[in-house]
């Protein structure tokens, strides 16, 4: 068998450029180190440092895979191609030995790949949870999270806080469709379910502030399903704990007592919970159920996590809901001017 | 007319001329049919690009208004559900599939010509009830795998989800007629010495993937049949609060959703297998590896649906299952990269505009391969699913893997398919343009995933990392469509200006370039005899090994065939008015006005009647046909063997939901309610009345018709005898016992199961009194015995399905507590 051999300097320049074209797009890659709000690439738990390595590994595979394919085929198209008018000096139409290898690389690959997979599932699920381990429940609602810390009583909204170094569970519930709770940096994703009770277990090891969103097409506003985890120290974790567990602010005077009065006389104590002022059963709610208030001015961000906590923002969206959030369950009131301002006050001095 | 033997040539007229509008509305020919799928595809690819450029532009700059929400979601839902079901899988089985599969075979037709007519006008109505909500109510909006509970009537009031059900459902009967019309005809009609492994390696795909869609979209279909029941009579499938979960519409959606994957690659491995030899002047590298790595991807593809599925929380058992069988699947794929590459190895290449787009085909679908092989794994999945990388895979498989497999397809058939040359400087224009924009498009999409940028969102906040790559890629999108512009240019400079096409324009290896071009209506003037792979190459060459420069055996002869005498089926308006039928049974639906659905329904019926006066030989079998099919048996035979094959499926799926349901059921109504003893007397009767199917078909097949009109009589009154049972049982369930349709997961799970049974012998009964009719009128007898025999493997087969139902359902019932 013998192989033609040819260069074409054209077709070489052709192909160099190619190639230089698909290494500068894989070089613009996010260069290491870059840390973004939702990117995968920084885990800072065991669990996802765990899927980072796997994910590392199989990178590397691929692209192995990826430069030998993309070898072959342009030593096939440069070198090893037959001139035009020329006939083809050998018409080579099976090789047992060739074929016998692209079977077995392959399959050493895709074992390369299994036993880490399977090892990893295996360790982390099912979910041993010790006493010492901080139940978390995640309820997902339509465009929102609500956390509830079973062993405190603590209940808040798109803003979760967790000790550093502690074993979290999140038990994870669905009120009406599916959603994804998707916090790329402690746990990756795991969807949650009507009817079913899914987990979350990890454990984080750097404090911070991390972003997480919905990643499970959930209705109209599906995008705007955000949330923040907060790993603290356990200090900073009693200390927000105990905050949250303290009665709310009661205003008596100025704006913000107009607007206690507002909220409780307008629709808003239907489905918001300001613990001692108002609290209605679902059931009374045809099943809608608004995030718990109580301490709402303490929290950075409003409506799924989508704006800062402002006084304009959180004017905006009392004014007219749907403008900020499409599709969203919270009724427009009517509300504006002096009345909104004095709500607003109000819900900001909720501390 | 004395039968003077003349040149083929002289007689020929292209499959293109004659008969107007009427004509192509009657049409029954697969070429006509496929240019037909071809037209609208391109259509509906036109409207899925409008509306992924309007996706695209929203997603220019973080916190973009151009679209609402509402309208983004209807748009990126409809993109996917017209890119996948009116132009990927019309375009590859509907125009590749049609027109190749006889010219390839060397057949004159399919195997059911107007069946196939049937299918494509049933497949418009579908698309055209997809998308009815551009004229009312809007698109759909739950994305292309719709999951529930999103789509229940309470989350998603509008129309949007009805067109998506009925129009999936609608489709669903379009690609299970025509894949079972395929699968008969290459079983059943290839040319003779056309063994399997002669066989070019685009039938191999179509025949695997014929026998996908068999197998997969009865999955869908029941699927869609509970969202329907749950959306219009009030049932629970997809409801938690009756105890039932979402997630089966997941698995029942993913059953078929995987191999559909597989029913919209594997054509494209086919077309990518035809173009790359020719223009590497070699044989395929390999050949039958790459028929099994075909068989073996499909038999994978149905063991991986729960790939899509790790986030759900199956369990460790079934997420390293999955997982490790997902992996398998990259080494079938892996063998058909390297025979392609070594198909190229060597070769005397001429890079044409189809070649070049074969070529970017293998690496661009060795890049969707590769990611992958990453989700594959649920640590990493658990990352990446729902993210823009996956975005990235299946845009780098479907619209860089097969979009590309079509156009390579598109360049290299269009001589073939109008008669006349594409420009090739303007189709570089395009390939360059389109190897650019697409990759520049979906290659970055890779890095949003990593940056996780979730999938389907309508807007994003700033400085996540993701607003460079948006609006790079938005601009590329842009450049996408505007790559399509040579295209349309080549088009219409070809149709006015190009070039007559040669027979044979590439010096190609397969049947389809021997017959003339355009093809005459009936294909082969004379119908090849195979004696080699690469047929047509051998006959021009001498060997499949030469090389091609030097012709060693004579060109073929021409021979002398008098053409007015080969039997073309008479042309046919019903397809197109059953067709209108159903559409209107869906219309109908969707507006609630019965008084249409009952029109359209009496249409339908009206039309498959007149239909079957259109066949004078009827139930007669064709002994030269039969002795020239592979199997030696009729193609109805096969057909209906094929049928049963799907129905199994459609019949597995309701008896698991029954079984995975009845356990989770909540309410007063369980299986201890089921009468065991009446039903244990109409299972006798059932089953007796096969043995009296078995004795009406030897009476009949021994030409005594009287003997054979008698037991089919009895037949059918067996069958009535069991239908009123089943009457009884419902009506005393309802009435006396007050178990109404939705009253729990047992009650609609139960009678959904033994209802759609009932449905079938109820057509069973119908069919047997037509025969018998037909018996009194003297019109069966020992010719006609086949049409008996079909009948019969109906009826046999819906005894056995009821053997199934009493044994799991009623003998194996648990009831709570006992």
């Amino acid at each position: 068998m013998t192989m033609p051999f040819r260069l074409n300097r054209c077709r070489i320049a052709t192909w160099s450029g190619l190639t230089l074209l698909l290494l500068s797009v894989v070089g613009c890659a996010p260069p290491p180190g870059t840390h973004y709000r939702l990117d995968t690439l920084s885990p800072r738990s065991a669990l996802t440092q765990r899927f980072y390595d796997i994910f590392v590994e199989v990178t590397v595979i691929d692209i192995i895979v990826l430069i030998i394919v993309v070898a072959i085929f342009v030593l096939a198209l440069m070198v090893f191609s037959t001139r035009t008018g020329e006939p083809t000096e050998f018409s080579w139409r099976t090789d047992v030995f060739l074929e016998t290898a692209w079977i077995v690389i392959p399959m050493i690959l895709v074992i390369a790949i299994a036993i880490p997979t399977v090892k990893t599932i295996i360790e982390t699920q099912p979910y041993t949870w010790s006493p010492d381990t901080l139940e978390v429940r995640v309820i997902a609602h339509q465009w929102w999270w609500e956390f509830r810390y079973p062993s405190t009583g603590v209940v808040t909204a798109d803003e979760v806080h967790i000790p550093v170094n502690r074993q979290i569970n999140f038990a994870m519930v669905s009120r009406d469709v599916i959603h994804s709770f998707f916090m790329p940096a402690l746990g990756g994703k795991r969807d949650v379910v009507p009817g079913q009770e899914n987990h979350i277990t990890l454990t984080a090891n750097t404090p911070g502030e991390y972003w997480g969103q919905c990643t499970e097409f959930c209705g109209d506003s599906h995008a705007n399903m955000r949330f923040r985890v907060f790993v603290d120290t356990p200090e900073q974790f009693d200390a927000w704990t105990k905050h949250q567990l303290s009665a709310p602010v009661h205003p008596t005077e100025g704006l913000a007592a107009e607007g206690a009065k507002i909220f409780a006389d307008a629709p808003c104590a239907v489905c918001h919970t300001v613990r001692g002022i108002s609290g209605l059963s679902p059931q009374y709610t045809y099943g809608f159920r608004g995030p718990d208030l109580t301490h709402f001015g303490s929290r950075g961000t409003i409506a799924g996590a989508i704006m800062d906590n402002t006084p304009e923002n959180l004017a905006l969206w009392i004014h007219n809901p749907d403008a900020v959030k499409p599709g969203a369950n919270m009724p427009t009131l009517g509300l504006s001017g002096h009345d909104l301002n004095a709500l607003v006050a109000y819900l900001e001095s909720l501390k | 007319m004395a039968a003077q033997p003349r040149p083929i040539h002289a007689e020929q007229t292209s499959y293109l001329e004659g008969g107007g509008i009427y004509g192509w509305l009657t049409t029954i020919d697969h070429k006509r049919i496929a240019v037909l799928y071809g037209v609208t595809a391109v259509f509906f690819m036109a409207l899925g690009g409008f509306e992924a450029m309007a996706v695209r532009t929203q997603l220019m700059y973080p916190n973009n208004h151009f679209l609402s929400a509402q309208t983004y979601n209807q748009f990126f839902t409809t993109h996917g559900l017209t890119m996948i079901f009116l132009v990927i899988m019309p375009l590859e089985t509907g125009f590749f599939g049609n027109f190749l599969i006889p010219l390839q075979i060397g057949a004159r037709d399919v195997a059911f010509p107007r069946l196939n007519a049937l299918s494509y006008w049933i497949f418009l109505f579908g698309a055209i009830t997809l998308n009815l909500g551009w004229l009312y109510g809007g698109l759909p909006n739950g994305g292309w795998f719709g999951y529930a509970n999103l789509t229940e009537r309470y989350y998603s009031p509008g129309p949007n989800i009805d067109f998506f059900d009925l129009g999936l459902l609608v489709l669903g009967v379009s690609s299970v007629m025509s894949a079972l019309n395929f699968f008969v005809t290459i079983i059943n009609m290839r040319a003779p010495g056309m063994t399997f492994f002669r066989m070019p390696l685009f039938i191999w795909s179509i025949l695997v993937t014929v026998i996908l869609i068999l197998l997969a979209f009865p999955s869908l279909t029941v699927g869609l049949i509970f969202l329907f029941m749950d959306r219009y009579f009030d049932t629970h499938y997809y409801r938690v609060i009756a105890g039932a979960t979402p997630i089966l519409w997941q698995h029942l959606f993913w059953i078929f959703g995987h191999p559909e994957v597989y029913i919209m690659i594997l054509p494209a491995f086919g077309l990518i297998s035809e173009v790359i030899p020719v223009f590497s002047g070699k044989p395929l590298f390999g050949y039958p590896m790459m028929v099994y790595a075909i068989i073996a991807i499909a038999f994978l593809s149905y063991g991986v649906w729960g790939h899509h599925m790790f986030a759900t929380g199956m369990g460790p058992v079934a997420d390293m299952t999955f997982s490790v069988t997902s992996l398998l699947i990259a080494i079938p794929t892996g063998i058909k990269i390297f025979n392609w590459l070594f198909t190229v190895w060597g070769g005397r290449l001429r890079f044409t505009t189809a070649y070049l787009f074969a070529l970017a085909f293998v690496i661009q679908f060795t890049i969707g391969g590769l990611s992958g092989m990453m989700h594959a794994s649920p640590p990493i999945d658990l990352e990446q699913t729902d993210s823009y990388i996956i975005v990235a895979h299946f845009h780098y498989v479907l619209g860089l893997g097969a979009l590309f497999a079509i156009l390579a397809g598109f360049y290299f058939y269009w001589p073939k398919v109008t008669g006349r040359m594409l420009s090739e400087t303007l189709g570089k224009w395009h390939f360059w343009l389109a190897v650019w924009s697409f990759n520049a498009t979906f290659f970055p999409m890779h890095f949003l995933g990593e940056l996780g940028m979730p999938r389907r969102i309508y807007t994003y906040a700033p400085h996540m990392g993701w607003d460079f790559w948006n609006k790079w890629e938005t601009w590329n999108a842009y450049i996408i469509a505007l790559s399509f512009i040579p295209l349309l240019l080549n088009i219409y400079w070809s149709l006015t200006n190009g070039e007559r096409a040669t027979e044979d324009p590439w010096d190609a290896r397969t049947l389809e370039w021997s017959v003339p071009t355009p093809p005459p209506i009936y294909n082969f003037a004379e119908v090849p005899t195979v004696t080699a792979r690469d047929a047509f190459w051998v006959a021009k060459y001498g060997s499949v090994e030469a090389s091609g420069l030097t012709q060693s055996a004579p060109a073929i002869a021409p021979a002398l065939v008098d053409v007015s005498k080969i039997h073309i089926p008479a042309p046919s308006l019903y397809p197109l008015l059953m067709g209108l039928g159903i559409f209107g049974m869906a219309l109908g639906m969707l507006i609630g006005w019965y008084r249409v659905i009952f029109t359209a329904m009496a249409l339908l019926v009206f039309s498959a009647i007149a239909m079957a006066f259109e066949y004078p030989n009827w139930g007669e079998e064709n002994p030269h046909a039969v002795a020239e099919s592979f199997l030696g048996l009729d193609s109805r035979k096969v057909g209906m063997w094929s049928f049963i094959g799907s129905e199994t499926v459609f019949f597995a799926c309701l008896i698991s939901t029954y079984m995975v349901y009845k356990s989770r059921s909540l309410g007063v109504y369980d299986a201890g309610i089921l009468n065991i003893p009446l039903t244990s007397f109409s299972t006798f009767v059932l089953l007796t009345s096969s043995l009296l199917m078995v004795l009406a078909l030897a009476a009949f097949q021994r030409d005594d018709h009287k003997w054979g009109t008698i037991w089919l009589i009895g037949t059918a009154l067996f069958g009535c005898i069991f239908l009123g049972g089943q009457v009884y049982e419902f009506g005393d369930f309802w009435l006396e016992h007050g178990m109404v349709f939705n009253a729990n997961l047992f009650s609609q799970c139960f009678y959904t199961l033994v209802g759609f049974h009932g449905f079938h012998v109820f057509i069973g009964v119908v069919w047997l009194l037509v025969m018998a009719f037909a018996g009194i009128f003297g019109k069966l007898n020992a010719k006609r015995s086949l049409a008996v025999e079909i009948c019969g493997l109906y009826w046999h087969f819906v005894d056995i399905v009821w053997v199934v139902i009493f044994v799991l359902v009623y003998l194996m019932r648990t009831v709570k507590g006992a």
